[in-house]
């Protein structure tokens, strides 16, 4: 006696479907999981019995071998506690066989109850993809699931309704239809109406939620580099509907999206704190590599406060995913792909007593304690950073001085513009900083006068090939700011303004 | 010797009835193997049923389910083997239990497993 059902195991944020074969025989009573489980699948042996027992069935007698195809690929997660006792069900003849391929994933509880898993959007994403006829999800993770174009989606919220489901005693009612896409909110974050001062600084943190690009922020304690970036999370431009599906697909790979939460809404903003590891940060841990911060930052900000004190192994690892926008982890039995499209912001302190500069505080640091402080940020790292931008001690009259501030939303309103240009008018790219090669060369051409410009600026502060580039994305979005179609010598001076702060800091 | 598994035969004999009264057949009793042995093999429609009977006069000793140890499960699977292997069966099979405590009878089906006794991983 035979049973087939279908599910899916999840690699990276992508679902691959894994086929569940079931075999009732002969012989004495032996429950046995082959094909690579790991530990957890193993133990949903006795998930398993008990939720078939409570659940009113039988349990059959005799040899039962459940099989996960293809057996080369390790399974984790609890997903198949479902499909397994299904196939159970249908191999010994309680329940008929579906006539249609449905796709079918969830954790059961020992009262057979079903309990929500992780990957469920990747997974009914694969379903579709695969041409199967609908997906069976706990119904816990039906908001997610219903997001998917043209899935049939069939939650269910226990052992027996998934069999109901098979045995045609409840309709096929299928997909909720997508919710409306749109920003219902804005995200919370401080306003940018509660920083004194700091123009400079704020006009810094426009262009980089303009044009996500990277944003280092120098200062002394108490600055307002922390409440600064905080502000950040409410100037970024809203995501697309594709953008929030894929952070969405990451959120759900690492079951970090709330009970019930269909779309993630807002662009991620991640502050780790320094003590965090090399794992945490690029993602890993025992067996499947998991998401780490800069995954979990994806279409959104990392933001990295007091930059030097991270361990400078951990920040070395940063450079490669802010070129790729994605992080390769490979282990003997696996690598993963993981997105990593982040917009990196750091704040440090000039020195490390923090005072280098200031006016009215000498600094205590020797040269050496100076030089050594800022080795922990290698060239190659600086060179990855957009813009560089001063947040200086506060003089007395701007400290009291009520004049009204810009508030977040008139600087949102002018990003949302900006980044609305860059989808008009560039195809393909999400935004400016994701402009190189030949899109660079089309998008960011320059007048006569910005190119002039730029070429006594590059022999002057020594732009390397890369940063080079980088000015040219910056002076682009400085642009798409003020609404113009070309780049002139005023947005190139602006752009350089920004780096050549980090070119005198090194010296 | 037959004195002192008195008690121990009456109640396999009580299981038996209970087991004819659930529309059980008795295939075999107190059949033995080198590696252990096997109270009662019955028949439940088309399974194999492998009884073990356990009686307690008093309670104490966590009842008589506790005397059913891991090692005592390897003795009866062993045996269970065994009885397959020579009666050239090869039905579905399933192990109870039948606990008896005064006059209280408890009937564990399908009690244990294979991979109970002998974990695989």
């Amino acid at each position: 006696m035979f049973g087939r059902l279908t599910s899916g195991a999840i690699l990276g944020v992508e679902a691959q479907r894994i086929d569940i074969e079931c075999d009732v025989s002969g012989g004495l009573p032996c429950f046995q999981i082959v094909g690579l489980p790991d530990k957890e699948v193993s133990e949903s042996r006795e998930r398993i019995r008990s939720a078939l027992r409570n659940a009113g069935y039988s349990f059959p007698a005799g040899r039962i071998t459940a099989n996960l195809a293809p057996a080369d690929v390790r399974k984790h997660g609890v997903g198949f506690d479902l499909p397994i006792a299904l196939a159970i069900l249908i191999a010994s003849g309680q329940i008929p066989a579906p006539k249609d391929l449905l796709l079918v994933v969830g954790e059961l509880a020992l009262d057979g109850a079903v309990r929500p898993v992780a990957g469920v959007l990747p997974l009914t994403l694969q379903a579709v993809a695969e041409g199967m006829a609908g997906a069976v999800v706990p119904i816990d993770n039906l908001a997610e699931a219903a997001l998917v174009p043209n899935a049939a989606v069939f939650p269910v919220a226990s052992l027996a309704d998934a069999a109901a489901l098979f045995r045609g005693e409840r309709s096929m009612s299928p997909a909720p239809p997508p919710p409306r896409w749109g920003p219902t909110s804005v995200p919370p974050a401080r306003d940018l109406s509660e920083v004194r001062g700091q123009c400079t600084a704020k006009r810094a943190l426009e262009i980089a939620a303009a044009g996500g690009h990277n944003l280092l922020m120098v200062g002394p304690p108490g600055a307002g580099k922390t409440l600064l970036a905080r502000c950040l999370p409410g100037l970024l431009p809203p995501l697309s509907f594709d953008e929030a599906l894929e952070v969405t697909k990451i959120y759900s790979v690492a079951g970090l999206l709330a009970r019930g939460e269909s779309l993630v809404e807002h662009r991620p903003f991640r502050a780790p704190h320094h003590t965090i590891s090399y794992a945490g940060m690029v993602g890993g841990g025992h067996g499947t590599p998991g998401p780490g911060e800069i995954t979990l930052a994806h279409r959104g900000v990392l933001f990295l406060d007091e930059v030097s004190e991270f361990d400078r192994r951990v920040l070395e690892t940063l450079r490669q995913p802010l070129e790729d926008r994605s992080i390769l982890i490979a282990r003997a039995e696996v690598s993963i792909r993981y997105p990593a499209a982040f917009t990196l912001v750091a704040a440090m302190n000039p020195c490390p007593c923090g005072h280098l500069g200031d006016e009215l505080q000498p600094c205590t640091c020797t040269l050496h304690d100076i030089r050594r402080y800022r080795q922990h940020l290698s060239g190659p790292l600086l060179d990855r950073v957009d813009l560089f931008v001063e947040v200086p001690r506060l003089a007395v009259g701007e400290l009291l001085d009520t004049a009204f501030a810009e508030p977040s939303a008139a600087a949102r309103a002018r990003v949302g513009r900006a980044r609305q240009t860059q989808w008009a008018t560039r195809p393909g790219i999400l935004s400016n900083a994701d402009l190189e090669g030949a899109s660079l060369r089309e998008h960011c051409r320059l007048d006569p006068e910005a190119t002039q410009l730029l070429r006594r600026a590059i022999a002057r502060f020594a732009l390397s090939g890369r940063g080079h580039a980088r000015v040219l994305r910056v002076a682009r979005t400085i642009a798409d700011l003020a609404g113009d179609e070309s780049i002139r010598a005023a947005h190139v001076a602006e752009a350089l303004q920004y780096r050549a702060a980090g070119r005198v800091r090194e010296e | 010797m037959h004195r002192r598994d008195a008690p121990g035969r009456q109640a396999e004999d009580n299981a038996c009835k209970l087991l004819r009264g659930l529309g059980y057949a008795i295939v075999a009793r107190n059949w033995s193997s080198r590696g252990g042995e096997l109270d009662i093999v019955a028949r439940d429609g088309d399974i194999l049923v492998f009884v073990e009977v356990k009686a307690r006069s008093g309670s104490g000793f966590g009842g008589p389910e506790a005397a059913v140890s891991r090692a005592k499960q390897r003795r009866i699977a062993v045996a269970a083997k065994a009885f397959m292997a020579r009666t050239d069966a090869d039905l579905p099979a399933r192990f109870d239990v039948i606990a008896l405590e005064g006059d209280d009878v408890r009937i564990h089906r399908a009690a244990f497993s294979l991979d109970d006794v002998w974990p695989t991983d």
